[in-house]
C-alpha cells in the first residue's frame, strides 16, 4: 500500500508558556 | 523559582533539546505536582523525543483527571499501533482539523478506505500541506485512484 504521512504529529503542540516565565 | 524552571523549560523546547525538556518539567512536577502546563510539555516532549510508551504512562499516571489528553493519548496509541483504542479515545474529542487527521490516519490502517477518504474530502478546503498525499494514498488502496 502506499505510503501516508503522519500529518496528525503537526499537531501535538507545547502550551504557550508565555504567562509561566 | 517556579518561574525559572519554566524559563529553563522554554529554552529546552526552542532548542528542540526534548530530553533536557522532559527533565525540567519533572522538576516543575516535583515543585508543583500536577501543574497542567507542565505535564503537557512533558508529553508533547516525550512524543517528539519518539518516547512514545513513556508519553502514554505519564497521561494514564497524570493525576489530573481535568485536563483532557485524549488527543495526545489517542496520537500514542495510534503510534502502538492500539488502533480500537485509539479510536475509542478520540470519540469524545470535539471534531477538529488534528482529530480528523488522526481519526483518517486511523482509518487507513485498520483498512476503512471509505470512511478515510469521506474525511480528506471534507479537509480538502483546509489547505493542509501534503495533505494530497495521504488522499491519493487512501484513493488507491481503495481501487478508487480514477477519482
Ligand atoms: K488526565
Amino acid at each position: 500500500n502506499p505510503i501516508v504521512l503522519d500529518l496528525a504529529y503537526n499537531f501535538i503542540d507545547f502550551p504557550s508558556l508565555e504567562n509561566r516565565m | 523559582p517556579i518561574e525559572d524552571l519554566f524559563d529553563s523549560l522554554n529554552k529546552h523546547i526552542q532548542r528542540s533539546e526534548f530530553e533536557q525538556a522532559v527533565k525540567v518539567a519533572d522538576q516543575v512536577l516535583s515543585i508543583a505536582p500536577g501543574d497542567e502546563d507542565a505535564i503537557r510539555c512533558k508529553v508533547v516532549a516525550l512524543i517528539r523525543a519518539d518516547d512514545i510508551d513513556k508519553a502514554l504512562s505519564t497521561i494514564q499516571s497524570s493525576q489530573r483527571p481535568t485536563v483532557d489528553f485524549s488527543f495526545f493519548k489517542a496520537y500514542c496509541l495510534y503510534r502502538q499501533n492500539k488502533l480500537d483504542e485509539a479510536v475509542q479515545s478520540l470519540k469524545s474529542q470535539e471534531r477538529n482539523i488534528a482529530t480528523m487527521l488522526l481519526e483518517s490516519q486511523i482509518l487507513y490502517r485498520l483498512g476503512k478506505m471509505d470512511a478515510c477518504i469521506d474525511i480528506y474530502q471534507k479537509l480538502q478546503k483546509s489547505k493542509i500541506e501534503s495533505l494530497e498525499i495521504n488522499s491519493v494514498a487512501s484513493l488507491i488502496t481503495a481501487g478508487r485512484s480514477s477519482e
